[in-house]
């Protein structure tokens, strides 16, 4: 297997992939959105054998792109050539049935089904008569090569965050892709389990097969990908290889010169955060999830005024539904949760929300926004107290965070939906920022945004916490995100908070320990 | 091979809010006009003949209002999502409970204090009508179509039983009915037409008070957010068991004022069976909605064209050329064709090789 990792093998195949045909070919593709041009005359050639990683701030282009990619959008102009001949990939079915197939960053998967089922229901192609046996022992053969475990038989209630994107990828696998596109789905892993999934990409590579891994995580990128393409506002601005790749260069293609040095800038820490009121206390806190196991297995912590508290843990460790119970989402069964000083268990949002509580949510599209509605709808949403909604003023303060943020919309009047994923995030923690102040309680607050984006919501929630002396509540996948935004770190794990750190003293591998033990 | 696929639009048809409703009357009154062409060999001309003369005949203009202000109820609710099936019942307990304070309550001999009380009481009864569905929708999780569609048997048959027994009149030369309402009660009429005063200016009013609601109140823009994202609107800090209850107990509210109204204006009794005496304002009220497109300035226009339709149902229907289906026909027709040219707003077909 090492073999497959040697350099030897890899550094030449972008030269070589010249000579080579290229599995699908993008030309001349545009794409208009209303008031958006969100693909500009964009050509690509996705070779075999390689892994192209495809960067780009938020709302460059890159999701529009792989949905083109994956039958979910068709171009306005130009055309997709799959196998050297042009193609009108009309949906995710047909795009499956060419050979490309997406990987999501969060897994599609039903709960209550075993992994097995999981995987038969997509395998049309198996046909009624499917070997279960077979597919059985290449999902063994595939989880144990890469040294990840994973019963095929059990679950996929039961399983980790992990083993659920390895079993996306294995599904992909067996539906015979050739392109794999690979959206964020590795972000959030910890490093030593993305070694492992970077491993069964190389090895998909290996025979012949293409990986297009889009990402805002750049020094990765540069460390796996083959050739990196760059896309800013539309525009395909560099594809360049590895070995003549370098962080600063693709950061400048990315966001433009001026901005690069901002990513430098240390955060301010509030001083003698000891003494300051504790805005939250939550105190042995048991959640379950439909009635059944506990998720959340008795946490007690606190956020003192002026506090970064982050919580950091892989994903699907209880974080949501602790999330949602300090917010006043979901009722715990046991325990009791205070925000400042008054007694919130379980008596839902309309109190904690009184108590000036900002909410950034894991699933923006569900509890973040309505996206039906205009910019300044949600924004009038939550901002306006009275019964009157001045518009003239909410439209004043949406075109000021639009500016602040960088929201790149037309004006505040566009309904959210047109807006990429990035800008709605945006959109939606300007809000929560401008209305909390109490606690801020951030579920993953930067996960759909570039580094330059990121950086910003990073600072204005340090400013927030810093200036005005609110409490935060910070929990995230991301561990280089906790590491640098908290003032104290905890670590979750089954539902259990498993260690506490000061943000001075800390080691990352005992973290990363931590949350897989 | 060619396939014929069907596409989500990414951008939505231009004009679609004008073109939908257009095309759909349209072609509904053009599938109407084939089948009664087809059924009962009614000229396709005569038949347009008819239809013009229905949209110029001063009796529409009654039913135009009418349906307005149902059309106003049931924006409300489906606005926010929730389906108001139930105008007709809401409608009909708040004609009850102006029946009974026309005959049987001393109110109904002061001028206009009596007028005024029945139609807010009018408001009360429907929207406490409404409101149980409501309850049931937020609080148990009942679906309120079922609920609301059931519910308005229940009100026909609670006024029929009043009716049957005892509120059964006097002077009803052996019809089974109610004695008319005093005369001091009765609305005032517009001059050569068939509509009422009292009944304009509630449009106007409730109307205005509408659209100020949707447009300028935090409630409004609850409602709105209610109907495309609930969750978002729980997160938020909102009590979306009271935004169910609300939005029932206000269309319920417009929907029993018109009951009211109309029998204040149009009835000056209650004859039994009650659902026979109605045109089932409740149910076309529905048409009504859909075709303005959920857009409070458009109402007028769409109750305007389906009351003409209904006029045109009921001149053929008089001339014996057939029996009340025809009016169905006519509503069934433009509801169908609405909800394709609904769906062809947001997919289109592509043909694929």
């Amino acid at each position: 297997m090492s073999a497959f990792l040697s350099n030897k093998v890899f550094s030449n195949i972008s030269k070589f992939s010249r000579e080579v045909k290229p599995l699908v070919s993008l030309r001349g593709i545009t794409k208009k959105f209303p008031g958006v041009v969100a693909l500009d005359n964009v050509s690509l050639d996705i070779y075999p054998g390689e892994i192209l990683a495809l960067l780009g701030e938020n709302g460059a282009g890159k999701s529009t792109l792989v949905k083109i990619l994956y039958g979910l959008y068709t171009p306005d102009k130009g055309e997709v050539i799959v196998y050297g001949e042009k193609t009108k990939i009309l949906s995710p079915r047909h795009a499956v049935s060419k050979g490309i197939v997406l990987v999501p960053q969060t897994p599609h998967l039903i709960d209550s089904l075993s992994v097995l089922e999981n995987l038969i229901i997509g395998l049309r192609e198996y046909g009624v008569f499917a070997r279960v046996d077979l597919i059985e022992d290449r999902v063994r053969e595939i989880a144990s090569s890469i040294g990840i475990e994973l019963d095929p038989r059990k679950p996929v209630a039961t399983l980790s965050y992990t083993q659920k994107q390895l079993v996306s990828i294995i599904r992909a696998l067996l539906l015979k892709a050739r392109v794999l596109l690979v959206d964020e789905a590795t972000t959030l892993l910890p490093s030593r389990e993305k070694e492992k999934f970077y491993t069964l990409f190389r090895r998909f590579t290996e025979g012949g097969g293409s990986v297009v891994l889009i990402t805002h995580k750049v020094v990765e990128a540069l460390r796996v990908a083959d050739r990196i393409a760059v896309l800013k506002s539309g525009r395909l601005v560099g594809v360049i290889d590895r070995d003549r790749a370098r962080v600063e260069d693709v950061r400048k293609l990315m966001f433009g010169k001026t901005v690069t040095n901002n990513l430098q800038v240390r955060l301010k820490k509030t001083e003698h955060i000891d003494g300051g009121e504790r805005v939250l206390e939550v105190m042995g806190l048991w959640v379950s999830r439909w009635f059944g196991d506990y998720v959340v297995r008795g946490v007690s912590l606190s956020v003192r005024r002026g506090e970064v508290v982050g919580i950091a843990g892989i994903a699907g460790n209880g974080q949501e539904e602790l999330v949602q119970a300090i917010v006043g989402l979901v009722k715990p069964v046991r325990g009791s949760i205070r925000l400042l000083g008054v007694d919130v268990t379980g008596k839902g949002v309309e109190l904690t929300r009184k108590l000036g509580l900002g909410y950034i949510p894991d699933i923006p599209m569900r509890y973040g926004v309505s996206i039906d509605n205009t910019i300044e709808e949600n924004i009038a949403a939550l901002l306006v107290k009275g019964k009157i909604i001045k518009w003239k003023r909410v439209n004043e303060f949406t075109s000021k965070l639009i500016r602040e943020y960088d929201v790149k919309a037309p004006h505040p009047r566009i309904p959210v939906k047109v807006l990429s994923g990035g800008n709605l995030m945006k959109v939606l923690v300007s809000r929560e920022l401008a209305i909390a102040r109490s606690l801020l309680v951030a579920h993953n607050p930067t996960r759909a945004l570039d580094e330059v984006s990121a950086r910003l919501v990073r600072r204005m929630i340090r400013e927030k916490a810093v200036g005005e002396g609110i409490g935060v509540l910070l929990v995230s996948e991301d561990l280089d995100e906790v590491l640098e935004l908290s003032d104290r770190i905890l670590v979750i794990n089954s539902g259990r908070i498993v260690g506490v750190f000061d943000a001075n003293r800390v080691e990352r591998e005992r973290i990363e320990e931590l949350m897989v033990a | 091979m060619v396939y014929l696929v069907v596409l989500r639009r990414t951008k939505p048809l231009p004009y679609a809010s004008i073109l939908v409703p257009v095309i759909s009357i349209l072609l509904g009154v053009l599938l109407s006009s084939i089948i009664l062409y087809l059924l009962a060999s009614i000229p396709p001309l005569a038949l347009f003949n008819l239809i013009v003369r229905s949209f110029t005949s001063p009796t529409v203009l009654k039913d135009t209002l009418i349906l307005t202000l149902i059309g106003l109820s049931l924006v409300i609710a489906f606005k926010a999502s929730i389906w108001n099936i139930g105008a007709e019942g809401q409608f009909h307990m708040g004609m009850l409970v102006a029946t009974w304070i026309a005959l049987f309550t001393p109110i109904a001999s002061i001028p206009v204090l009596a007028k005024i009380t029945c139609i807010l009481a009018g408001a009360v009864a429907g929207a406490l009508w409404a409101i149980l569905a409501g309850v049931l929708r937020a609080y148990v999780g009942l679906d309120e179509v079922p609920v609301t569609l059931m519910l308005n048997y229940v009100a026909y048959y609670v006024l029929d039983v009043l009716v049957y027994g005892p509120w059964r009149g006097r002077f009803t030369y052996g019809y089974i009915r109610t004695d008319e309402i005093p005369e001091n009660l009765w609305l005032t009429l517009i001059p050569g037409t068939t509509a009422h005063v009292e009944v304009l200016a509630t449009v106007l009013i409730v109307g205005l008070a509408i659209w100020f609601m949707f447009k300028y109140t935090v409630v409004g823009l609850r409602l709105r957010i209610l109907g495309s994202n609930p969750e978002f609107l729980r997160a938020s800090g909102v009590n979306v068991k009271h935004m169910v209850v609300l939005a029932l107990g206000l269309s319920g509210a417009i929907a029993g004022i018109v009951g009211a109204l109309y029998l204040l204006g149009d009835t000056h009794r209650v004859s039994y069976p009650v659902e026979a005496q109605t045109a089932g304002y409740g149910y076309l009220g529905i048409l009504v909605a859909w075709l303005s497109m959920l857009d409070v300035r458009g109402l007028p226009l769409a109750a305007y064209v389906v009351s003409s339709l209904r006029v045109t149902g009921i001149t053929i229907q008089i001339a014996g050329l057939g029996g009340t289906a025809i009016v169905f026909l006519f509503m069934g027709s433009v509801l169908l064709t609405y909800t394709i040219a609904k769906v062809f707003s947001e997919y289109t077909i592509v043909i694929r090789r």
